[in-house]
């Protein structure tokens, strides 16, 4: 973390780091210059040379090209014409969703509407277009703390009379898995990293949520942050971890500072730091902040991240409850799984369950943006149907009919208004060709242009794509190329198929990127024969 | 090494090694040859090309340059499906070509080229991604020649520069499609660090460093007189 702390600050400092920083930091650091290179060139947070006095971060993404239409960044760019004060720079999906379309103004989250734009370019800009903290604040279920004072009420209760085995067993009873999307049943992940070889262990959370639609963590960060540090600390205790990080990407600035706020509370109050709650056991924690990425979010990236490299996949195994940090046994798990822990210990394995619709077990966070009349976030039943979820919402936006959803993020398959009652659960959307993923639910009215918004999820994969292995980076380009040029009437057929060169993607690259890259369009060609804006595409197919 | 023996089969054949083999060796061992781009015996393997991917039936094929073996292990190095994903990798990558290789024509021995050639492999199908030589060629160098097109990022130099000279010079630089190799803080090869000892251009696949001639660089330092 030293190397990219340092550029960080440089960054934030002078709002470059240039090559005279990275010659000095080569010196200071011992390390060849190549290196930093290396690590510069790789992370959107820096720069060269410094920019211009006012930076826009237009997000590019499809819940933004939905709600501002896909034009929405010529035509800021065409607002702001050529002016040498204001640089105007496309960006992947910042996590504001519910508040599409959003920018960030020199890394501040805002509504990133031509208007916004355009008072921003005034000096009008106000605050009111401020866009952080917008989901009012409510008491949520998984909180089982009525007070502040009542708060890391589980952990005080485990250290004074508990064992970690009772809590492995207890996430097991619950069946909690991996809520970032990969669904890893969470006690087995808790009870590898406990009984791997080693003295030395980390925990980490990735609150590095970055995937179009996807910003519950977002919400539960900035207004749950007691939950994810005390999930961590008991996740600690369980496995015998005495470090631990948080690992939060660079745009949530509102949730940085409600987690930094957190853990000094934490320190003050004793249950963090050495001899927690007068026990002898000593836990510190520190929060990391992104220099930017999706592929970061990726558990073997982002660790690659903290020891100062690449962020690139590694190959696996060795899985990280083995080998995960610095070679360590590493717990990592999403802000969510961690804030769940606090509430299945407080309340029992069987009330968690019985939060569930009949069947299902649990209570889910779901990011809800599209074409609904009122986007945000919800914590429902698991095994709540789509169509429910879309209620809570206010129904479509504007009162039109539905024609499709994406029931997880931009790697779960687009399924047809038909099968809205499909209930959220990691077995029932898989059963049906989706998947729940991280819960980020995006909805597509009837009026839309289906490949549009298929084809953007693929850029969006194209273009966060690390680079490391042939398929992805090779792959996701050439796709995207291919299918531009047929929409732009340069090409009369596909040279190659691209279900098959999907098939290599999904078999021969490093990690879940590349495998499932191309997926949003070639499931919406198989899964919508009628759709009209496929039909370009169907018709050109090798 | 250390431990006991590790027993696995490889396309039927059975083979015993010790902890911490790769399959890609133990393959060797069996005088079977899975084809990989970016490993090289001296290096620490990366697994970046994915040419020598193996069905040891998981969701996804493994690296078998990376891959350690397991006790019990039953690997398919060959199959219809194998062939066909190392066909189009090998299609990708060829689409960034430039159109004749630099290293046919000096050291003769273009990995990717050759490889392409036992794939029968004679048409392109993809868009030209090199059409117009747009990742462009680095000459500042007096012996080593850069062609950034013809680069595939096997990270063979990097590894042979880094870890087996310790000259410290070369890095992936950039990402995703616009990753390429660089040098020190991305200056022209000639006024970097690099000391010309010629591992990164001996260690590379294709045309993408290549040596000069030293009547090319005696050319340049009689001032470009014959």
């Amino acid at each position: 973390m030293r190397l990219l702390k340092a550029m960080l600050a440089l960054q934030e400092a002078k709002g470059a780091v240039t090559d005279a920083d990275l010659q000095r930091l080569a010196r200071d650091e011992g390390v060849p210059l190549h290196r930093l290179q290396g690590l510069r060139s790789f992370y959107p947070a820096f720069r060269e040379q410094p920019g211009p006095p006012v930076q826009i971060q237009l997000c590019r993404d499809v819940v933004c090209r939905l709600a501002a239409g896909q034009d929405h960044c010529q035509r800021v760019r065409a607002a702001v014409g050529d002016r040498a004060d204001v640089e105007v720079r496309e960006v992947s999906c910042i996590g504001l969703c519910d508040q599409a379309p959003a920018m960030l103004l020199n890394g501040q989250p805002r509504r990133g509407r031509l208007e916004d734009v355009r008072a921003c370019l005034g000096g009008t800009g106000s605050d009111s277009a401020c866009v952080a903290g917008t989901t009012p604040a409510r008491r949520w279920p998984t909180d089982p703390y009525a007070s502040p004072q009542a708060r890391y009420g589980s952990l005080r209760r485990l250290l004074a009379a508990g064992r970690p085995e009772e809590v492995i067993a207890s996430l097991k009873q619950a069946a909690l898995r991996g809520l970032g999307g990969a669904a890893f049943p969470t006690g087995l992940k808790w009870e590898l990293t406990r009984h791997a070889a080693g003295a030395e262990k980390y925990v980490v959370c990735n609150a590095d949520e970055s995937e179009p639609g996807t910003f519950k963590d977002r919400l539960l960060l900035e207004q749950l942050p007691h939950l994810v540090v005390e999930g961590m600390l008991i996740g600690a205790w369980v496995i015998g971890a005495r470090r631990g990080i948080i690992y939060l990407r660079h745009e949530y600035v509102h949730a940085a500072q409600a987690l930094r706020q957190e853990i000094e509370r934490a320190y003050a109050t004793g249950a963090l730091g050495q001899g927690i709650f007068g026990s002898d056991f000593g836990f510190d924690l520190e929060l990391f902040i992104s220099p930017g990425g999706y592929i970061l979010g990726e558990e073997t990236a982002l660790l690659e991240a903290l020891e100062d490299r690449r962020g690139e996949p590694r190959n696996k195994p060795p899985f990280p409850t083995n080998a995960g940090l610095h070679g360590r046994p590493t717990l990592i798990n999403n802000v969510e799984t961690f804030a769940a822990v606090p509430a299945i210990c407080w309340h029992g394995p069987d009330w968690w369950a019985s939060q569930g619709k009949p069947g299902y077990k649990g209570l889910k966070f779901v990011s809800v943006s599209g074409d609904v009349a009122r986007p945000g976030v919800h914590c429902v039943p698991w095994g709540s149907t789509v169509r429910e979820v879309l209620e809570l919402c206010g129904g479509v936006a504007g009162g039109r009919k539905l024609k499709a959803f994406s029931p997880g993020g931009a790697s779960t398959p687009f399924l047809p208004a038909s099968m809205l009652d499909t209930p959220l659960d990691f077995d029932a959307l898989k059963a049906v060709g989706s998947a729940l993923g991280t819960g980020a639910m995006v909805f597509v009215a009837e009026h839309r242009n289906l490949l549009d918004v298929v084809l953007a999820q693929v850029r969006f994969f194209r273009n966060e794509s690390c680079g490391k292995c042939v398929p992805c980076r090779l792959g996701s380009q050439k796709a995207v190329a291919m299918v531009e040029q047929v929409l732009a009437g340069a090409r009369e057929a596909l040279p190659v198929d691209l279900g098959e060169l999907h098939e290599t993607m999904a078999r021969t690259s490093i990690c879940g990127l590349g495998q499932v890259a191309l997926l949003p369009l070639i499931d919406a060609l198989r899964r919508f024969p009628r759709e009209p804006s496929l039909q370009s595409l169907r018709r050109v197919r090798s | 090494m250390s431990g006991k023996m590790l027993t696995l089969t490889i396309d039927g054949r059975t083979v015993s090694v010790p902890p911490g083999t790769t399959i890609w060796e133990a393959a060797r061992l069996l005088g079977i040859d899975i084809p990989v781009l970016c490993h090289e015996p001296r290096m620490e393997p990366v697994g970046v090309c994915r040419l020598c991917v193996v069905d040891v039936g998981e969701r996804t094929l493994a690296a078998s340059c990376v891959r350690l073996c397991e006790d019990g292990m039953n690997v398919v190095s060959q199959s219809a499906e194998i062939e066909h994903h190392r066909r189009m990798l090998t299609l990708l990558l060829l689409s960034e070509q430039p159109e004749s290789s630099a290293r046919e024509a000096t050291t003769g021995d273009d990995a990717l080229y050759a490889l392409a050639r036992r794939q029968g492999i004679d048409e392109i199908p993809f868009p030209d991604g090199a059409r117009g030589h747009p990742r462009g060629r680095d000459d500042s160098s007096p012996v080593i020649a850069v062609d950034h097109q013809a680069c595939i990022l096997c990270d063979r130099c990097i590894r042979g520069c880094n870890e087996l000279q310790h000259n410290h010079v070369i890095t992936r630089s950039g990402k995703g499609y616009r990753a390429r190799i660089a040098f020190d803080l991305d200056v022209p090869m000639g006024s970097s660090s690099c000391v010309a000892c010629g591992e990164c251009a001996a260690v590379c696949p294709t045309g993408a460093l290549t040596h000069k001639a030293l009547q090319h660089w005696r050319r340049e330092w009689a001032g470009g007189e014959e």
